[in-house]
C-alpha cells in the first residue's frame, strides 16, 4: 500500500478521500488554490500545498503543478476526486510518466470510455442495450437530418467528450435540429475543445439508475448494486438513492449484469459507474463515469464498503478481498446535495461567505461537507455545500430521516440560497414518496 | 588591500580603520576572515568562495511546503509564481544569484525555480535591497510562497 497519497480535489471529496486515507494509515496531502488555503480538506490533511491561483485552470486542472507537488510531497500516488483531472486520460498517461499511480483506470481505457460515441459503440458490442442513435459522430447537418429521420423526435444532441450532463441539448422537432446542432457543436468546442457530437433518441419521462461497480484488474469484477439518480434538474442529480424503489422485477440484476459485462470488455480497472436509462421495462445504457462518483455513499451506507478504500487498494495492485457473494446490500440509503444555489432564480448558483452552518447529525445521519461558519462559497467552483445521507431499514425510514435532518440543517449567509428547501418538499412529492417518479419530476413541479 | 602614506603608526592604524569602515559598509556580507597590520600598512579581508547559508531572518521562516499565511513584513515580498524547487544559484556550487544587502533591479534574475524539469527563472518584480532569502537553496515551494524579501525604500 501507498504511504503518501495526493488528493488533486477541493471541498467535500478531498475531505472525504483525506479521511479514508486517514483510516488506512496512509499520509494524506492535499494541494490547494491560493483561496483555498484555510478549507476543510487542508485543515484536515496531513501536509498541504499551494498549487496556484483561484482560477482552477491555474491550479486543480494545472496537471504540472500538481505533478510537481506529488514530487515535492513524496507521494507514490494521485486521487484525483471527481470533476477536474478525474477522467483525463491525458493526466493519467502524466502521472504514470513521472512515476506516479494514478487511482483510476488506465489512460486507453479512459480515453476510450471518455468519447461517448465510442463508449456506446463499445457497450453495444458487448451486448448492452444502447438507446437508438448515431453509430459515429456526426460531422454535417445532412448525416444529422438523416439520424433524425431514423430515430425520429425529441431526439438528444450529445458532445462526445461531454458526459455528467453537460454538453448536451434535447431537440423536440425538425425544426430546431439545425440551430441546436450548430449551438452544441459550437458550446462543445469553446467548453472541451472537441466539436464532434452524436445523436440520440430522447427517453422522456425516464428514469436515471446506475450501477458502481469496482474492478481490480486482477479478474475480478463486483457490483455493489443501484442508485436511482432521477431527482435531477438540468440533468445534474440532486437527491440519490439505493436501492431503486419500485423497478419492475429483476431489472436492477440484468442492469448489474450489464455493468459487469461492460466492464470486463472494457478492460477497465477501479471504481466506476455504468448510467442507464429505464423506462418501463427497457434499459439503455448512456454512460460510464470512470471515478468516485458524488453520489458514493448511498451505497457505502447499504454494503458497509468503503469505495475510496478500495480505489486505493486497487491502485496499489491489491486484489478485491471478496466476490459478489459476499456484497450483501442491507436497507435504504438517500443522499439530498445541498448546493448554493438559488432554485427560485432557475438554478442559478450564490456563493458567499456563510455567516452560519449547522450540520445535521443524530442516528443513520452521515454528512459529508466541508463547509464550516466562516467558510466562503467560491465563484469559481462547484456550488455543492454538503451531502447529506440517511440510512434506514427500508425507503419510508430513510426518507423519514432524511426530513429530520433536513429539518436540522442551517446554512445562511448574505445572498446565500440553497437546494435544502426544495428538497425537502421533494421528499414529500406524492410521486417521489411512490417512488414512481422520473427525471422529469422537478421540471414538472416547477411548471405547476 | 594596502595603501596609505608613511605616517606615524598611530596614524597608519587609523587609516587602516577608516579603509576598513568604508569597505564593510558597502560589503555585501560579512568577511568569514579579518588581517589589519600597521607595520606596512595592510588590511585583508576573506569572503568564503562557498556559498553561505543566508543569515535566518528574524521571522520564523515558512516552512517548505507546508507554509501557513507569512508573518507580518514591512519588506516587499518576492513570491514563487508557481510550484516547483527552489535554487538560489544557477548551478551547483555557483556564487547565488543575489544575496542579503544586495541591490536588485526590477526584472532582475533572483532565482530558479525547477517544475518538471524546467529550469524557470524568477525576477525580482520591484527594484530594492534584499534583506532577507526567505528558503533554504533546494527546498520544495508552493506558489506564492515568499522566496525573498526586499527593502524597497527610495528605490520605488
Amino acid at each position: 500500500m501507498f504511504d503518501t497519497v495526493l488528493i488533486a480535489n477541493r471541498g467535500e471529496i478531498a475531505l472525504r478521500v483525506v479521511r479514508t486515507c486517514r483510516d488506512m494509515g496512509i499520509t494524506s496531502v492535499v494541494v490547494h488554490s491560493g483561496v483555498d488555503a484555510d478549507s476543510a480538506a487542508v485543515r484536515a490533511a496531513d501536509r498541504r500545498i499551494n498549487i496556484g491561483p483561484a482560477d482552477p485552470r491555474r491550479s486543480y486542472l494545472y496537471a504540472p503543478a500538481v505533478i510537481e507537488a506529488a514530487r515535492l510531497t513524496g507521494a507514490q500516488a494521485v486521487h484525483p476526486g471527481y470533476g477536474f483531472l478525474s477522467e483525463d486520460p491525458d493526466f493519467a498517461t502524466i502521472c504514470a510518466e513521472n512515476g506516479l499511480v494514478f487511482v483510476g483506470p488506465a489512460a486507453d481505457v479512459m480515453a476510450r470510455l471518455g468519447d461517448k460515441s465510442t463508449a456506446r459503440r463499445m457497450m453495444a458490442d458487448a451486448g448492452l442495450p444502447v438507446v437508438p442513435g448515431s453509430r459515429e459522430p456526426v460531422g454535417t447537418a445532412d448525416e444529422a437530418a438523416e439520424v433524425a429521420r431514423r430515430i425520429g423526435y425529441p431526439l438528444i444532441v450529445k458532445a462526445v467528450a461531454g458526459g455528467g450532463g453537460r454538453g448536451m441539448a434535447v431537440v423536440r422537432d425538425a425544426g430546431a435540429l439545425l440551430p441546436t446542432f450548430r449551438a452544441t457543436r459550437a458550446s462543445a468546442q469553446a467548453a472541451f475543445g472537441d466539436n464532434r457530437v452524436y445523436l440520440e433518441q430522447y427517453l422522456h419521462g425516464a428514469r436515471h439508475i446506475e450501477i458502481q461497480v469496482l474492478a481490480d484488474g486482477h479478474g475480478n469484477v463486483v457490483h455493489l448494486g443501484e442508485r436511482d439518480c432521477s431527482v435531477q434538474r438540468r440533468h445534474q442529480k440532486l437527491i440519490e438513492e439505493s436501492p431503486a424503489p419500485e423497478l419492475p422485477a429483476g431489472l436492477a440484476d440484468r442492469l448489474a449484469g450489464h455493468a459487469v459485462a461492460g466492464c470486463r470488455a472494457a478492460g477497465y480497472r477501479g471504481a466506476g459507474t455504468f448510467e442507464f436509462l429505464v423506462r418501463g421495462d427497457e434499459a439503455a445504457f448512456i454512460e460510464v463515469n470512470s471515478r468516485i462518483q458524488v453520489e458514493h455513499p448511498v451505497t457505502e451506507m447499504v454494503t458497509g464498503i468503503d469505495i475510496v478504500r478500495e480505489q486505493l487498494r486497487i491502485a496499489a495492485g491489491e486484489p478485491l478481498g471478496f466476490d459478489q457473494d459476499r456484497v450483501r446490500r442491507r436497507g435504504a440509503s438517500v443522499e439530498c446535495r445541498i448546493n448554493a444555489e438559488d432554485p427560485a432564480r432557475d438554478f442559478a448558483p450564490c456563493p458567499g461567505t456563510l455567516t452560519a452552518f449547522h450540520a445535521p447529525g443524530g442516528p443513520f445521519v452521515r454528512v459529508d461537507t466541508h463547509a464550516f461558519p466562516g467558510a466562503q462559497a467560491r465563484p469559481e467552483y462547484d456550488s455543492l455545500l454538503a451531502k447529506v445521507v440517511t440510512w434506514g431499514q427500508d425507503r419510508d425510514q430513510a426518507l423519514a430521516r432524511m426530513r429530520r435532518a433536513l429539518g436540522e440543517l442551517r446554512v445562511e449567509g448574505p445572498g446565500v440560497h440553497t437546494t435544502a428547501g426544495l428538497l425537502a418538499d421533494v421528499l414529500d412529492d406524492p410521486d417521489f414518496r411512490a417512488g414512481r417518479h422520473d427525471t422529469t419530476l422537478l421540471d414538472r413541479r416547477a411548471a405547476s | 588591500m594596502t595603501g596609505a602614506d608613511h605616517q606615524g603608526p598611530a596614524a597608519t592604524l587609523a587609516a587602516l580603520h577608516a579603509a576598513l569602515d568604508r569597505v564593510l559598509r558597502d560589503a555585501p556580507r560579512p568577511p568569514t576572515h579579518v588581517v589589519v597590520r600597521s607595520g606596512g600598512e595592510s588590511i585583508e579581508l576573506t569572503w568564503s568562495a562557498a556559498v553561505a547559508p543566508p543569515p535566518a531572518p528574524e521571522a520564523a521562516p515558512p516552512a517548505p511546503v507546508e507554509a501557513e499565511q507569512p508573518a507580518a513584513s514591512d519588506g516587499h515580498l518576492v513570491r514563487a509564481p508557481l510550484v516547483g524547487t527552489f535554487y538560489v544559484a544557477p548551478e551547483p556550487g555557483a556564487p547565488p544569484f543575489v544575496a542579503v544587502g544586495d541591490l536588485v533591479e526590477a526584472g532582475q534574475q533572483v532565482a530558479i525555480i525547477e517544475a518538471m524539469k524546467l529550469m524557470n527563472p524568477i525576477e525580482a518584480d520591484r527594484a530594492g535591497r534584499v534583506t532577507a532569502v526567505l528558503l533554504k537553496n533546494g527546498e520544495g515551494v508552493g506558489y506564492d510562497e515568499p522566496l525573498f524579501e526586499l527593502d524597497c525604500d527610495g528605490q520605488g
